[in-house]
């Protein structure tokens, strides 16, 4: 068993200079280099990550942020030991993931928001029942941590319905309680929150949180959803390019960053704000919505306050991406973060 | 017909994108002949006549099942799965609004050209089988061919959309395709091998029998008048029967979902 | 969490335990689907129909016996193929691309459990929902076509086992064979091959004894007859006892061998899986 020392009291993960390089297939269309690709493959080098290191203590709650194809999923992957680094090294709780350790993967779960590891067929339940065989959970305990879960989730009676049958939320609920029947003290999620309504997602932040208190659980989360974030990590990581541009604090990386802020204001009657800011929704004209500078907040809103008929006003911070792309000057696009 | 071309040529398209895997199709076909050639090979080591069919008899038997499965996986099997999938996906809707005839359209969206590869292989195995049969082809004989094999691919299409028809009512028959596949495999052997409760079957319920074994009559002189009246008549009122419970199958699917 | 302690004898117990939970949730899962099994199971039917109408014919005609089977030993042969075929349906090879695609490899990597106990537990489940519904159609075969079938206690025994040393077999070298996917996608005609050598030398198309001697003698040398023409003939007959041994000791060979090929493929296919994939 490798219990390498590199991990000190408290840390729970340690990378260091980790980085991974895919070599991608390169092939022209037509028949002739798809026959000789067959024999002589082209390929090109890919930096996914690219010699990123950092220290996440037990118990914290971690956001990874970054525009898609920047690494985060590579880089959970290489944390949870489905993928080989390149170079560089990682320790997670003192194991090496990519050893597959069994005693290393009795302790950690990966949840992707994507991914269905529940028997499509079956309850949640038979499911269940299968992590206790898999992970050797003695009964006494895998029924306390069962029922703790299906209250903490407001699973309820939907663990006994076949999971074909569940919403895409109720499935996702489902599939959390199922990654952390064996109460692991690492979690890895990616994009646990993706495509789930707002009700369903405060839900699952809260029990997020919940569960790090009660069992002093390591998460490193990545999310699209500013809010998960604003809601769960004090610390953020913001990688781009594959490479880690921002670790510290979530305010800081506002401040920092977001060069705007949006206004939503609900008038009494209509009226033109294009003095405030610059006018970005007024698809209904007594709730428009404008942008202005991201230290003009207080300034604007107490002039709205004083000269126009508000009755009420929102500061929202822009989306997540939005601040990556002006701060890194990135093109958010939908890329494929590997080729799996 | 125009219908048809137009899907036809997109079909081909399609598969055009992908020669590759035309040559995989032609080796799969040359497999599985060559697995029936070597079964026949193991027969006639014990014996010379199957049921009064010699072994160039046989390999007619075979050439023909072989067309036929091509014809089977080129036009029916793809048309008739998709046909499936749309009924259980609630995708059927679309079709039921198109200004054609809905039976025609689903009867020919798709092709899977690969599957022509077997009509060659399986010409090339008759075409062997019939030269090394001491007796020639008279023209009627072909012709009775032709006719047959033309009848009984319309029988394969008119009891496979039946089955299929049978999805307005029971939602799960994915399992039909794999059904179907198992039993075609008996018309490797002329359906005069068999007894009789499975001759029948084999003939009117399952129409492998007319589908196979009468063109190979045809072709080596075993055909006669009325048998060949019989399966005319016997094409001709189970199309009718079809398109009756085709009818009657989206009527009920339209008062369903509306 | 603690680890809970190994011994040789909790070890034992967790895979009872896990193989138990495992295969009732297939059992479960499958009795759901009765109907499409069934389906699936008189499709397949077709095919040892066919070959046992025609080498009956061909035992008819040579005077009621080839190569020392009657019609009657000839429609034992193949309603007993039709339970045998049936415990070699293990997870396809075909069904490696879309594993790797869609993650679920990635899911069962993160367990701490070999993936093929997976496969190997739930097709197990699977098998026993298969014997219960195969009984039927096993009756209404043996009315129609009438075998001729009187065992040893010695071969029910023997039979017993070695259909589950059959789908063992099956099991992993189709395992094996799937895992190729993992350094080149284009396998379909690989499979064939492999596919078409399994149907002429494991005694599915014809009893092995009716193949060429040359046929037979490379039958022996491969693992294919172990997982099909064994098991049938060890109940239908005519088979030794000392014939019964050798084969029961044929399959161990191939067990311990196709595990050790499993495992040594494993271990380099998620090697390439873990640096390009994940």
């Amino acid at each position: 068993m490798d219990t390498g020392g590199t991990v000190s009291a408290g840390e729970s993960i340690v990378v260091d200079e980790l980085g991974k390089t895919f070599k991608v297939p390169v092939r022209e269309p037509g028949l002739r280099s798809a026959v000789t690709s067959l024999f002589n493959r082209k390929t090109k080098d890919v930096v996914a990550v690219d010699e990123v290191s950092f220290t996440i203590n037990a118990g914290e709650i971690v956001g990874f942020l970054g525009p898609n194809g920047a690494g985060k999923t590579t880089t959970l992957k290489m944390l949870s030991g489905l993928l080989h680094p390149s170079g560089g090294r990682a320790d997670v709780l003192g194991f090496t993931p990519f050893d597959r350790d069994k005693d290393f993967l009795r302790q950690i779960t990966l949840v992707m928001g994507n991914r269905n590891q529940l028997q499509w067929d079956l309850p949640a339940v038979d499911s269940f029942e299968m992590s206790r065989a898999v992970y050797r959970i003695p009964r006494v305990d895998f029924v306390e941590q069962r029922d703790e879960l299906i209250e903490l989730l407001d699973l309820g009676e939907l663990v006994s319905k076949p999971v074909r049958n569940l919403s895409l939320g109720e499935r996702m609920k489902a599939e959390i309680a199922n990654s952390l029947l064996h109460r692991p003290s690492v979690l890895f999620l990616d994009e646990p929150t993706l495509g789930l309504d707002v009700t369903m997602q405060r839900r699952i932040r809260s029990f997020l949180a919940d569960y790090n208190k009660r069992h002093n659980a390591t998460v490193l989360l990545t999310s699209h959803y500013m809010a998960d974030v604003e809601a769960l990590c004090r610390r953020v990581m913001v990688i781009n390019n594959g490479s880690l541009v921002f670790d510290g604090d979530l305010e800081a990386l506002s401040d920092k960053f977001a060069d705007h802020k949006t206004l939503v204001v609900t008038l009494s009657e209509p009226v033109d704000l294009s003095d405030y800011g610059e006018v970005v929704d007024d698809s209904s004209p007594s709730r428009p919505t404008i942008r202005i500078g991201g230290d003009q907040a207080a300034s604007v809103t107490s002039r709205l306050l004083a000269e126009q008929p508000v009755l009420d006003l929102t500061i929202e911070q822009p989306p997540i991406d939005d601040v990556i792309e002006q701060a890194f000057g990135v093109e958010v696009e939908a890329e494929s973060e590997a080729p799996a | 017909m125009r219908l048809f071309l137009i899907f036809l040529r997109i079909g081909v398209m399609n598969e055009f994108q992908y020669r590759i895997n035309l040559a995989v199709q032609l080796l799969q076909s040359l497999i599985a002949v060559g697995t029936g050639l070597v079964v026949l090979a193991l027969i006639f080591q014990q014996t010379t006549t199957l049921s009064g069919w010699t072994q160039p008899e046989l390999l007619v038997v075979m050439g023909v099942y072989t067309i036929v499965g091509g014809i089977v996986g080129f036009i029916i099997e793809p048309n008739m799965g998709q046909l499936m999938q749309d009924i259980r996906m609630g995708t059927f809707d679309y079709l039921l609004t198109k200004p054609a005839d809905s039976q025609l359209l689903v009867s020919v969206r798709q092709f899977r050209l690969w599957a022509l590869t077997d009509v060659v292989v399986g010409c090339i195995v008759g075409a062997w089988g019939l030269a090394s049969m001491s007796a020639t082809v008279r023209p009627v004989d072909a012709v009775g061919f032709v006719v047959f094999l033309g009848a009984g691919a319309v029988l394969i299409y008119c009891v496979w959309l039946l089955i299929t028809t049978g999805a307005f009512w029971f939602v799960r028959m994915e399992m039909v395709q794999e059904l179907f596949q198992g039993i075609y495999r008996a018309g490797q052997y002329p359906v005069s091998i068999y007894p009789t409760w499975l001759r029948t079957i084999l003939t009117f319920v399952l129409p492998i029998g007319f589908a196979v074994t009468f063109p190979s009559e045809a072709l080596t002189r075993r055909a006669t008048v009325t048998w060949a009246l019989v399966m005319i008549g016997f094409t001709v009122a189970l199309f009718v029967a079809t398109r009756l419970v085709w009818r009657i199958g989206t009527r009920r699917y339209s008062g369903a979902s509306a | 969490m603690t680890t809970p302690l190994s011994t040789p004898l909790s070890t034992l117990r967790w895979y009872g335990d896990l193989y138990l939970t495992m295969a009732r949730m297939a059992i479960i899962e499958q009795f759901q689907y009765r109907a499409a099994n069934y389906m699936y199971m008189i499709g397949m039917v077709a095919e040892p129909v066919v070959y046992l109408v025609v080498w009956s014919v061909v035992a008819t005609q040579q005077g009621g016996e080839v190569g020392g089977l009657t019609p009657r030993t000839i429609a034992a042969y193949y309603i007993v193929w039709t339970l045998v075929r049936n415990m070699n349906i293990v997870f396809t090879p075909f069904g490696w691309e879309q594993r790797i695609r869609e993650g679920q490899l990635s899911g069962q990597l993160l367990r701490p459990l070999h993936p093929i106990h997976y496969d190997l537990a739930f097709f197990a489940g699977w098998k026993v929902v298969v014997i219960v519904m195969w009984l039927p159609i096993a009756a209404v075969l043996a009315w129609l076509f009438r075998p001729e079938i009187d065992p040893r206690l010695s071969q029910v025994v023997v039979f017993a086992v070695a259909i589950w040393g059959a789908y063992l077999i099956r099991s992993m070298l189709l395992w094996m064979l799937g895992m190729v996917t993992f350094w080149t996608t284009r396998v379909g005609a690989a499979f064939d091959f492999f596919f078409t050598a399994e149907l002429l030398l494991s005694g599915r198309v014809v009893p092995m004894r009716l193949m060429p001697d040359w046929a037979q003698t490379l039958a022996r040398y491969l693992p294919f007859e172990s997982t099909f023409g064994f098991p049938i003939t060890a109940l239908v007959g005519p088979i030794t006892d000392a014939e019964l041994v050798e084969g029961l000791i044929r399959q161990a060979f191939w067990i311990v061998a196709g595990s050790i090929g499993v495992a040594l493929m494993w271990r380099r296919a998620t090697k390439v899986f873990t640096s390009v994939a994940g």
